[in-house]
């Protein structure tokens, strides 16, 4: 296998050069209401972990951005805080609020970027664990990772962890590749769920296969592993007693929680989500004007409130208004499919199986879940980018996604010194790699169901008018009004090859 | 079906048989053969070497580069909030600004102090378009004025974003059709060609001035790089179009004016002289003047036909010529046409300011380190001046008779780069940026033969890093140490070059001596580079000179770029078989 260039390596340092010249991206704003709010919000975190005794760490609130992660992610600030201090003092102080020196904006991104190398790591492992003959796809799809769009809008040029996050999510994938590795597999993920607890969404496709292929014997169900069950067991009840003793001890648990669960949002996030409730708002603002025609009561309260710009309560006009609970019932019976067929597996799951479990997982939450943010489509799109390379079945259902997520980020930011990147980068990203997929990609031997790939190039051609209507042509047109309705088509049109895409793959998941 | 796309439901052989599979489909070419990328750049290509076509990659390398660009335009730019004269992106701005509200006659005439207009026509016709562009988003940006120095946020984009479509309009055009005509030539694989075009893209020097530190020399060397193109296809009326265009729009190609002349002049005269091409380059490059300073001198007339002119008073008498005194003898200042002939001397007097001293600023430039040793800012002007051009004559003149006789396409870019670097060195009026104009052909030998071998990736290679770390005092004062950093490692990194890795002085196949002393005196230069940068960062000066390090970073750039003039003379008298017998004459390093 001399094929292999370029090396995971020779990207991510290329990437990181890329990301260096980044650094002032979403930055100079004219007031800080534009800027990056999660870049003021990591700040403070590091100001509160810093400054304050761990008691007081949930229950501080100078600032409007509140600790909200678990306690895993509050050390970790706590410890990039200690290298803060040496770089700004500024940087930790409490009352500082909204404070961005230069050394506070080099510091930040550069922990960004150093803390990526997690899941350049991960990759690494994950090419290494793969078999020679796919070996070769495997590293274009680890690549495909690293330099994904969705990292670098929303880690490099917003500002989060993700690539941290989602490189010990990797890393956790990769472990449970080898039998021998699995009790780590699930220990990193909890430890993970300890760093940010949206990876909840993914538990369930863990919890079953940690359950069918470490805790039970492969041959029959009814087998116990008790000596598995007893080292998961504690090893689990270590990680979380890390986390939350400390806090347990002080009896901050509720309160800890109701930061981590905020349920009073509302059910769409300040940009709708590409998701299924997405298409039911916009459902529901098509009917408001068809509605007189067809004789049905408006509800007349409604009518103001646009899903915009305010997190808060949605509210629909004609539909009726989904409960919480509704969300919750519809995305465990959607994760439960799936894991049905994980579980009564012949023998073991497999290893793709196991992903392909995440990745609906994934899919459920995001199109199913209350206040899903739309960053939260990482969430798909970087496991099923470890199997999209299976076997063409799987890259057809892969490729309307690949488009939708990231271009569904795109109103994240919304001036216009990041708009030429963030549309070249992600046309490049999707050029390249869906060309280097369709090279990739074995033919299947299961026949095709769906005529789903004949939609997606039409479906991919449409995001081009898309993209240049929502950017450019309704300032022109509509100038500041109506700002709602680029945000609206974007995340509809997302939407609709996000559920394409999932019912593509579900499909590929049950015939297989 | 919207587009013809491959649909994924063929059966997939074929495919792989086009596709990037191990060991189909190998193409005759002694590059392919290789079995590892031997420095970065290839191995980002690598995937790309057996694809049937260089057109597919060619967009992903327009987008790699246009996102580099864009994203080095996020720092600051020459002058930010620095008053009261503000930089470069002022001056620029400023045209823009006088130009959409000035009448035609008067911007030549309207404050120098203030950044007064000094390119010639074409820059300010250029500024012109893009000040009535802009004023369509913002009108308050070029208000006359109030606007200047402005800081706008917005206004910074627009202009990022004009550096950008310029470039893409001229440079990267030209550079495209030019390595694929050169590297044809040359018998190079497209694949390697393909390599040689990131590498000219990606030029640190251009992408720090022009779209970090801010101006608009791509237009101007992308002019030059169509004239190139334009030898190459032996289209010869349209060289000479390009080539006007490019003194038009900047002066600074005169650096380069010998050498089209030279090379124009030796294929008319060889092998057999051809007058009546002579004679149509002569009438070509004419008529393109008279094109280009056509809209002024219009401009003019109908200005003073409206009362519109420069005289200081009211009905007084006009003010008197600055340059060429002696011209209001022959002609009647009263004539029609006298403000014409005011315009264009006005336009002679800015464009080339021959009462400025001899240098600047701290430049690595001969006559920069000569005042080290020897105070010559002492000595009458007139006399320095005659030294200038003396010195520049004497060190231009070899490389251009060179090429006078033997005007071959494959060294046409060797006689431009020893012609601009002896400009660079011994002229007057230098600035540090004027060193992209000697970078820019030397990187172009990266498409021809054996370009991407060892030998001439170490010297482009070297030229370039010394040539960008000479401008590092002047990123420096805007802090712009960062891109500078990060551009100029990262084409070190992608080509394999120090200070990244030391791979391309040392062939597997055993080192020859001649390879040994380019390493030897190249380590030399990075090591003091290097020591420069650490001295530079953490020891202040002594208290007497505070421009010490300054000075130092002028003597070390003098003495590379002395020799990188030289390495391109020898080159040149190599390849163009001039010298009768092929024992080496001269050690490279002289």
């Amino acid at each position: 296998m001399s094929e292999t260039y370029p090396s995971l390596g020779q990207c991510a340092l290329v990437a990181a050069a890329f990301k260096i010249l980044l650094f002032p991206a979403y930055r100079f704003e004219s007031d800080w209401s534009l800027g990056s709010t999660d870049f003021e919000v990591h700040r403070n975190w590091l100001a509160i972990t810093h400054s304050l005794p761990i008691s007081e760490w949930y229950y501080e609130k100078t600032s409007q951005w509140t600790l909200d992660y678990p306690p895993f992610f509050a050390y970790f600030e706590w410890v990039l805080a200690h290298i803060a201090r040496l770089a700004d003092p500024g940087i930790v102080r409490i009352f500082n609020l909204e404070y961005d020196s230069w050394q506070t904006v080099y510091f930040q991104r550069t922990t960004v970027i150093l803390t990526e190398l997690v899941l350049v790591y991960a990759l690494q492992c994950f090419i290494d664990s793969t078999p020679l003959a796919s070996r070769r796809a495997a590293q274009v799809a680890a690549l495909s990772i690293i330099l994904s769009p969705g990292l670098m809008i929303i880690d490099h040029i917003h500002f989060q962890y993700n690539g941290f996050m989602y490189g010990i999510l990797v890393w956790s994938l990769v472990l449970a590749r080898s039998r021998s590795t699995l009790l780590y597999s699930g220990l990193v993920f909890a430890a993970l769920l300890c760093f940010k607890h949206i990876y909840l969404y993914l538990a369930p496709a863990y919890f079953v296969f940690l359950l069918r292929a470490y805790c039970l014997s492969a041959k029959s169900v009814f087998r116990i592993r008790f000596l598995n069950c007893l080292k998961l067991g504690a090893g689990l009840a270590g990680i979380f007693a890390a986390a939350f003793g400390p806090f347990a001890a002080m009896g901050q648990i509720p309160q800890m929680l109701s930061r981590l669960f905020p349920f009073s949002r509302g059910l769409c996030h300040a940009y709708w989500a590409p998701n299924i409730w997405a298409l039911y708002s916009f459902a529901d603002r098509a009917l408001i004007h068809l509605a007189p025609r067809l004789g049905i009561e408006v509800n007349s309260e409604a009518l103001g409130s646009v899903t915009r710009g305010l997190v808060g309560d949605t509210a629909f006009a004609v539909l009726p208004d989904i409960s919480p609970r509704t969300c919750f019932i519809l995305t465990l019976f959607f994760q439960i499919l799936p894991l049905i067929k994980l579980f009564r597996w012949v023998g073991a799951p497999s290893w793709e199986d196991f992903i392909g479990a995440v990745t609906l997982c994934g899919y459920a939450s995001f199109l199913f879940g209350w206040h899903v943010h739309e960053k939260a489509i990482l969430l798909v799109i970087i496991p099923f980018s470890l199997i999209a390379l299976r076997d063409r079945r799987h890259f057809g259902a892969f490729r309307p996604l690949a488009v939708a997520g990231h271009v569904s980020l795109f109103p994240l930011l919304f001036t216009p010194a990041e708009f030429p990147i963030k549309t070249v980068y992600t046309i490049f990203w999707l050029v390249t790699f869906l060309m280097a997929f369709e090279h990739l990609a074995p033919a299947s031997n299961k026949p095709r169901v769906f005529l789903l790939d004949r939609f997606s190039t039409l479906y991919i051609a449409v995001s081009i008018p898309l993209i240049a209507y929502c950017s450019l042509v309704h300032q022109i047109i509509f100038g500041k009004s109506y700002e709602f309705l680029p945000l609206m088509f974007t995340s509809s049109y997302a939407a609709i090859g996000v559920v394409g895409s999932w019912v593509g793959y579900m499909v590929v998941y049950f015939t297989s | 079906m919207a587009a013809p796309s491959p649909s994924p439901h063929k059966p997939r052989r074929k495919a792989k048989k086009l596709g990037i599979g191990p060991d189909t489909h190998v193409r005759p070419r002694s590059e392919i053969f290789v079995r590892a990328p031997s420095f970065p750049l290839a191995a980002f290509l690598w995937p790309a070497r057996t694809a049937s076509s260089q057109w597919q990659v060619l967009p992903l390398i327009l987008m790699v580069a246009g996102l580099f660009r864009w994203a080095a335009g996020l720092w600051g730019y020459s002058g930010f909030n620095r008053p009261p004269l503000f930089g470069d992106y002022e001056a620029q701005r400023h045209w823009m600004e006088i130009t959409t509200h000035l009448p035609i006659s008067q911007w030549y005439f309207h404050d120098l102090e203030w950044w007064g207009l000094d390119y010639p026509p074409l820059t300010a016709y250029h500024s012109w378009a893009l000040g009535k562009i802009g004023a369509l988003i913002n009108p308050e940006w070029f208000a006359l004025f109030t606007s200047r120095g402005s800081d706008d946020p917005t206004l910074k984009i627009f202009m990022r974003a004009t550096v950008i479509v310029s470039e893409y309009l001229t440079y990267i055009p030209a550079a495209v059709v030019f390595v694929r005509r050169y590297s044809r030539l040359s018998g190079v694989s497209s694949w390697t060609a393909s390599l040689a075009l990131v590498a000219i893209l990606m030029q640190p020097s251009t992408i720090l001035i022009d779209h970090v530190h801010f101006q608009y020399n791509t237009v101007m060397l992308g002019l030059v790089l169509a004239t190139m193109a334009s030898f190459l296809a032996e289209r010869y009326k349209w060289s000479a179009v390009f080539f006007v265009g490019a003194l038009m729009f900047k002066q600074m190609a005169l650096y380069y004016a010998f050498t089209v002349f030279a090379y124009l002049l030796g294929r008319c005269f060889f092998p057999h002289i051809k007058l009546t091409r002579l004679f149509g380059i002569a009438l070509v490059t004419l008529a393109t003047y008279a094109v280009i300073v056509l809209p002024l001198v219009i401009g003019t007339l109908y200005d003073s036909y409206r009362g519109v002119t420069s005289r200081p008073d009211l009905d007084g008498p006009p003010a008197p010529l600055p340059i060429f005194p002696w011209v209001t003898k022959f002609i009647d200042t009263n004539a029609f046409y006298y403000p014409v002939v005011e315009v264009l001397v006005q336009v002679l007097h800015r464009v080339f300011p021959f009462s400025r001293g001899l240098f600047e600023d701290k430049v690595a430039n001969f006559w920069c380190a000569l005042n080290v040793v020897l105070k010559i800012r002492n000595y009458p002007a007139v006399l320095l001046q005659k030294a200038a051009l003396g010195a520049t004559l004497l060190s231009i003149l070899p490389p251009n008779i060179i090429i006078f006789l033997r005007p071959r396409k494959t060294t046409m870019p060797l006689a431009f780069a020893a012609t601009a670097w002896g400009f660079f060195l011994f002229s007057w009026q230098v600035h540090e940026k004027s060193v992209l104009l000697p970078l820019m052909p030397m990187t172009l030998l990266l498409a021809g033969k054996h370009g991407m071998n060892r030998e001439i990736r170490a010297w482009v290679g070297f030229a370039n890093i010394l040539g960008a770390w000479t401008m590092f005092p002047l990123l420096h004062r805007v802090d712009l140490r960062i891109p500078y950093a990060v551009l100029t490692l990262l084409w070190a990194y992608l080509l394999g070059l120090p200070p990244a890795s030391w791979s391309v002085y040392f062939d597997e196949r055993g080192t020859t001596w001649s390879q040994l002393a380019t390493a030897v005196l190249h380590t030399g230069f990075y090591l003091l580079m290097g020591v420069w940068h650490v001295l530079e960062a953490f020891v202040l000066p002594p208290a007497g000179k505070p421009d010490l390090w300054v000075v130092a970073n002028v003597g070390v750039g003098v003495a590379g770029f002395g020799i990188c003039y030289l390495w391109c003379l020898w080159r040149l008298t190599l390849d163009s078989d001039i010298l009768p017998a092929r024992g080496k004459p001269k050690k490279k390093t002289q």
